[in-house]
């Protein structure tokens, strides 16, 4: 992960991706886009599209009105037993969590995976505290042991084969283990059944919020997020305020297409219900809602639908971009296009405003997900909060790209000086030309040649358009007369200017 | 300010100028056709589909059959259960004892009950289009039980099941604690490969019971 204050150079950690790294990634998404794609096959198209606009359309609802939703959760789980802490930022919810391990004289945690606990890096606080935290998803417990990151929003050992597995299990555990999925997850889970049964404290995410009851919803395959929730004396979710729903009818929608997308499963094999406290749960229950940024993103009506987001990894598949990089060429907790939206939104454009042109724009992530983000739209948006800067940021972006955009879209706004650069590129390109190719070009242009030939200016379009469509032969006929009194005009201007001349001598 | 108070009150700058979007109206979910024994065939087939073990029991002297079966396949020496009605009815704790399995209390301490070969539980409500079981956390009806052993037994009735996910939720929304279990416990962080059994349940049978 990048220094807390420095810079993501998106660029720079592209080309820094290991090619085993690179197939690694290629055929695990692959393989995750194949099989959403049965899931959603097998559901119908017609009833997955119904869904995605209802939970575009419900969670749209719930954000604007979390002024509503926020108070009554807060009270349905008060009710029920809980606590509910509210933390502004990280550094708050860090200390609330860090308050509490304090007051239970904690020793050790066991946690389950959560996105958000990256996003704060709870783990490093824990452990500067002398807290052990324990990751217990097997992917993130194999993250952590290789003292690594996430390397995808729901599959954070994407980058890994069996092989390196293998290795970090020799290295770290000290156990002779064969590159077998199989025996690699029962090493797993002898290790960490001891600690479930050891740990004071579980800390878990959440997946959904729902606010009619109170009631946190938990999502885990693997089973560990029942462990972690079930065993300790005391449980801690710490949850983004964007994760509230209304009531369980709307958890209906999203459970329906939320395991789907994930990982192809029509549901993951365990959804864990909590309602403040139980008899023979854990004695204490706290939910902490942070902010952290969040409400920034929601006073922004062209970036808002930012926080519809579930979390379920399906644009990171997709993404060809992602698909040749990996996640940690994102540089923060949040990878792939919605990482793209959410890392400059919560970090700011001075850090991660190179993320939002880390897209090819083709839509692929639009078209896939499952809440239906406008995902190339609001990266636009970040990419214009890049260069010339809005309400919500100051433009980061070097003078000379500053100046360059402006007068791209001054030239893209005006048809005919548009018309007439692209007739002079035909000149001004003569003398790189080699054929139908231009292979290498000066600086800047040469950050494209250095890989791949450009292919030449023929500006020919108008042309064949003109002479194709009714509206391109009007448009010629309306020119053509256009120029006709433009050069009488100018004629006549030359003329008089003329005149006036020869008489002045 | 407290904290909440300036999250609630940026909230509501935020959302001072914002378009209020309503509530939808929610699409129905996929439901299943069928008479009962049909929609019993298709959960079961479900729950296979997902690595699920099944059986369908009509007889009382077929649910002592399927428990020896499975004690043996397994090799089940120590188990623990619910203890609700519908468990006692079925006599399945005197069952596994005549078996020669020897039977933990669900609040003897964790550690022990770690050691648990298989757990016997009902179920509160079925989903037979994904094949999911969902467990209310009642007394007696201990989250353990369906969580530490390595194999998990869950038997439920025809009437159990349910029509759709919003059906079977809203039975759950009302004491709002419970596990929706589809399948055994499962990971694919390795290559995406499936491997079944990580922290939960390795084995995970779900038996219909009729009569």
């Amino acid at each position: 992960m990048t220094h807390p204050l420095a810079r993501i150079d998106f660029r720079y950690n592209t080309q820094h991706v290991p090619p085993k790294v690179r197939a690694a990634i290629q055929k695990n998404t692959r393989t995750a886009i194949v099989k959403r794609g049965e899931a959603v096959a097998q559901l119908g198209v017609a009833t997955w599209e119904q869904l995605r606009q209802a939970a575009h359309d419900l969670k749209l609802h719930t954000l604007t009105h979390l002024d509503a939703y926020l108070p009554q959760l807060e009270a349905n789980v008060i009710a029920a037993g809980g606590v509910v802490h509210w933390a502004n930022d990280a550094d708050e919810a860090r200390r609330i969590v860090l308050a509490l391990a304090r007051a239970h004289n904690v020793t050790r945690i066991t946690k389950v995976k959560s996105m958000l606990s990256e996003e704060i890096e709870l783990n490093e606080a824990l452990g500067d505290a002398g807290i052990r935290a324990l990751e217990t998803d097997l992917g993130e417990y194999i993250v952590q042991l290789d003292h690594s990151r996430p390397s995808h929003p729901t599959n954070p050992t994407l980058h890994y084969t069996k092989e390196d597995i293998a290795e970090i299990f020799r290295r770290e555990l000290g156990v002779d283990a064969p590159p077998d999925p199989f025996v690699l997850t029962e090493i797993a889970r002898q290790k960490l059944r001891a600690e479930f049964l050891a740990a004071e404290m579980g800390i878990s995410g959440g997946n959904f919020l729902i606010a009619e009851t109170g009631t946190l919803a938990l999502i885990t395959n693997e089973g560990n997020g029942r462990m972690c929730t079930t065993l300790p004396p005391v449980h801690v979710a710490i949850v983004g305020i964007e994760k509230v729903i209304p009531d369980w009818n709307s958890l209906a929608v999203a459970l329906s297409l939320l395991a789907r997308s994930t990982t192809g499963q029509q549901l993951s094999a365990y959804t864990s219900f909590i309602t403040g406290t139980r008899a023979g749960g854990p004695r204490e229950f706290h939910l902490i809602l942070l902010d952290n940024g969040r409400t920034q993103i929601l006073r922004d009506p062209a970036a808002r639908e930012t926080l519809l987001c579930i979390r379920c990894g399906a644009c990171a598949n997709i993404c060809p971009v992602f698909q040749n990089i990996g996640g940690h060429a994102y540089g923060w907790a949040y990878s792939g296009p919605i990482g793209a939206l959410v890392t400059p939104q919560l970090i700011g454009t001075l850090r991660a405003g190179d993320l939002p042109f880390a897209s090819s724009l083709c839509g692929a992530c639009a078209d896939i997900c499952p809440v239906k983000i406008p995902i190339p739209q609001i990266l636009v948006h970040l990419r214009q909060r890049v260069v010339a800067g809005d309400a919500f940021a100051a433009p980061v972006a070097p003078p000379a790209m500053q100046a360059g955009a402006r007068a791209g879209a001054f030239g893209l706004s005006q048809p005919w000086l548009y018309e007439l650069g692209s007739q002079m590129l035909k000149f001004a390109q003569m003398p790189f030309a080699r054929g139908a190719w231009l292979p290498s070009l000066p600086p800047p242009a040469n950050r494209w040649t250095l890989t791949r030939p450009f292919p030449k200016f023929d500006a020919t379009f108008r042309d064949w358009f003109r002479a194709r469509t009714p509206q391109g032969r009007a448009q010629k006929q309306t020119r053509a007369l256009g120029a006709a009194v433009l050069a009488l005009g100018a004629g006549a201007l030359l003329f008089a200017l003329a005149r006036k001349l020869w008489r002045r001598k | 300010m407290t904290s909440r108070e300036i999250i609630l009150s940026r909230v509501k700058t935020a959302l001072s100028a914002a378009h209020r979007v309503p509530m939808p109206a929610l699409p129905a979910l996929p439901q299943l056709e069928g008479d009962a024994s049909a929609r019993i065939e298709a959960t079961l087939a479900a729950i296979e589909s997902v690595s699920g073990k099944t059986r369908r029991v009509t007889r009382p002297a077929d649910l002592r059959n399927a428990l020896a079966d499975l004690i043996g396949a397994e090799k089940i020496g120590k188990a623990m259960l619910w203890d609700n009605a519908d468990l006692r009815e079925l006599r399945v704790a005197e069952t596994l004892a005549e078996l020669g399995v020897a039977i933990l209390a669900p609040d003897a301490d964790k550690r022990e009950l770690a050691q648990c070969d298989l757990g016997v539980t009902g179920a509160d409500a079925v989903l037979p289009q994904t094949g999911s079981i969902a467990l209310r956390a009642l007394p007696g009806q201990s989250e353990l039980v369906s969580l530490l052993p390595r194999v998990h037994l869950a038997l439920f009735r025809p009437a159990a099941l349910r029509a759709d996910l919003r059906d079977l939720l809203a039975q759950l929304q009302r004491d709002a604690h419970a596990v929706l279990i589809t399948g055994p416990s499962r990971t694919a962080d390795i290559e995406k490969t499936l491997a079944i059994g990580v922290h939960g349940p390795k084995v995970f049978y779900a038996w219909s019971y009729e009569g």
